[in-house]
């Protein structure tokens, strides 16, 4: 064990009390080599990317025979794209704490002096690379479909811009619930139920018309910002036209991560469901 | 006299109508290693909880190392603890966790990779350092939490039940690291553990909990004697010379023979301890051999069977197990 000698060692090792990077970069930094280096994130992208070479390939046919405009195309790979980056950010949110405690991990890291408000936004900037990493992987299908027109670096910038919007938004949802949830599994569920509840009404062929039909969808954050990805895209429309469509997801961003961030070092806790500690 | 480094005054916690922990107050100093004794559902995980800032207690106040319970990061930054049934990331090497936790607790990067390495080493684990920690015995993951408790060298270091699962190797590796940790690391341990031949090995002092409340503290003999518990012993003769011994012992006041083996020579005896714990029985037992003795009997042996920490412990949590 230790000598006098080796805790004066110790003491000058331990000595900063100043911490030299904030808790949440290194909790978003571990994490996030996790995800990397133990093999999930790459598992998911992989997947990502088969599934985006089955729509590419299939839109890229049907271009050819003329049942699909080129437009038409690049915003259906676009928004598939967005739809599952966003979805596989929210499974990795959703098992954020609940999976933790349900591995017995997260008495561990509540006991160290990094505030459990840090530890929730580390989590959600390492599964924020997963987006990044579907984007990326996007882009080579999004440049072959939308050659010729002049609508690669659009889309590609508009997909960054809405999905990164979404991608945060249902970051923050998902560790609300992984927070709150009794295990991990009913995080899990819960989660991708509310994806699917979201993304339904984008899916649907007809869907409520008239003014009810645009208040759901304008409520709908992933509806919504979907709707705008196909306004500019294949309706043409500029940019600042149709930005009221940004609203909600704008709006789900704000609410979810202030109540993540605020609601943090209350629900982060060994026990899950909603009653007290 | 050394520092008082861990505090509790009537530290409470509820759960809805049910109360956890009931009232607990004692004090810890620097250098002691104490026993946290209790059934199972006693409070023990509970206390170490409120004391290292997990949960917030429902009343009642603490102090660890002089910083009050209302600072809970800065009692985090002063504390190391083994939590009961601790998990491990499987996927982390022992190196990478210890690295992580320790940058957790501020330090730089390089500073981080120093503190895991030498604790490793210290462990026994710098063999392993580099493999993951699924590949980890049982054993190794207990003394990788101690070691993951020590990362930023605490005034108090809580362990909750360190032993459990491990084989008598294992077992005495970790309590020799108890021991160190208290001796020369200069540290308070509060040991939460079921299996108290450790307690009477390690511990200078022991806090028995049940349902809750404190119902004994002190030093391991202290408690002991507190207990009154009933003590026996086991007194050989030679063979013929039984039916004497028994004669004589029944005129001792207090005792009380429960057994005998006419053809082993063995005699089975119970007293009393003081009720008011101020005797240890050590009377009643010279009161005993004296009379056999003076009934001229040889004793080829005389043992005493009670009078131990488990005693206390049974007597004092009624029935011991629940």
């Amino acid at each position: 064990m230790t000598t006098s000698v080796d805790r004066q060692v110790r003491d000058t090792e331990t000595r900063p009390a100043v911490r030299r990077d904030p808790g949440w970069t290194v909790v978003a930094a571990q994490e996030s080599r996790d995800l990397w280096l133990g093999g999930r994130g790459l598992v998911l992208v992989f997947a990502v990317s088969v599934l985006l070479s089955v729509v590419t390939y299939m839109a890229a046919t049907n271009q050819v025979l003329n049942f699909l405009e080129q437009r038409e195309a690049v915003n259906l790979t676009l928004q598939i794209a967005v739809a599952v980056g966003v979805l596989v950010t929210l499974v990795v949110c959703a098992d954020g704490i609940s999976g933790e405690r349900e591995r017995g991990t997260l008495e561990s890291l509540l006991l160290t002096p990094v505030p459990r408000r840090a530890i929730v936004v580390g989590k959600a900037a390492a599964a924020l690379s997963l987006w990044f990493a579907v984007f990326v992987v996007s882009i080579p299908y999004v440049w072959v479909l939308g050659r010729g027109v002049s609508l690669v670096a659009s889309a590609l910038l508009l997909g960054l811009l809405v999905g990164t919007l979404l991608a945060a938004a249902l970051a923050a949802i998902g560790l609300l619930i992984s927070a709150v949830s009794g295990s991990n599994k009913a995080s899990l569920s819960v989660s991708l139920f509310l994806l699917l509840a979201l993304f339904a009404p984008t899916q649907l062929p007809g869907g409520p018309k008239g003014w009810f039909g645009e208040v759901l969808l304008r409520v709908n954050p992933v509806a919504s910002a979907l709707h705008y990805i196909g306004a500019v895209l294949v309706n043409g429309h500029g940019w600042t036209r149709d930005l009221s469509y940004l609203a909600s997801p704008l709006a789900a961003v704000v609410i979810a991560g202030g109540a993540l961030v605020l609601a943090g070092p209350r629900i982060v806790r060994l026990t899950g469901g909603v009653s007290g500690e | 006299m050394r520092p008082v480094t861990l505090e509790a005054k009537q530290l409470t916690k509820r759960y809805g109508a049910r109360t956890a922990v009931d009232g607990l107050s004692f004090t810890a100093r620097q250098g002691d290693v104490v026993g946290l004794l209790g059934p199972n559902g006693a409070g023990k995980t509970t206390t170490i909880r409120l004391l290292t800032t997990v949960l917030t207690p429902s009343a009642g106040e603490f102090s660890v190392a002089g910083v009050p319970g209302s600072r809970p990061a800065e009692i985090r930054r002063r504390v190391g603890v083994l939590p009961e049934s601790a998990g491990y990331p499987g996927n982390q090497t022992g190196r990478e966790y210890l690295r992580y936790h320790a940058r957790l607790f501020g330090l730089p990067r390089p500073d981080a990779e120093r503190v895991a390495m030498r604790l490793l080493a210290e462990m026994g684990l710098d063999g392993r350092a580099g493999s993951r920690i699924a590949s980890y015995s049982r054993g190794m993951r207990q003394r990788l939490g101690i070691a993951r408790a020590l990362v930023n060298d605490p005034a108090v270091v809580f362990l909750d039940e360190p032993t459990l699962g491990l084989d008598p190797a294992g077992q005495r590796q970790v309590l020799g690291i108890v021991r160190d940790i208290a001796q020369r690391g200069g540290a308070t341990v509060v040991l939460s553990t079921h299996t108290l031949p450790e307690v009477e090995e390690v511990c200078s002092s022991v806090l028995i909990l049940d349902r809750g409340k404190v119902v004994v503290a002190g030093s391991v003999g202290d408690v002991t004697a507190a207990a009154a518990a009933r003590r026996s012993a086991r007194l050989r003769v030679p063979v013929g010379r039984v039916g004497g011994a028994g004669e004589a012992l029944a005129g001792v006041p207090g005792l009380r023979v429960d057994a005998v083996d006419d053809d082993a020579g063995v005699l089975r005896v119970s007293f009393d301890a003081d009720p008011d714990g101020r005797r240890s029985g050590a009377a009643d037992l010279n009161d005993a051999l004296r009379a056999v003795l003076r009934a001229d009997v040889p004793v080829l042996s005389f043992e005493v069977e009670g009078a131990r920490l488990s005693d206390a412990f049974l007597t004092m949590t009624r029935e011991g197990v629940r």
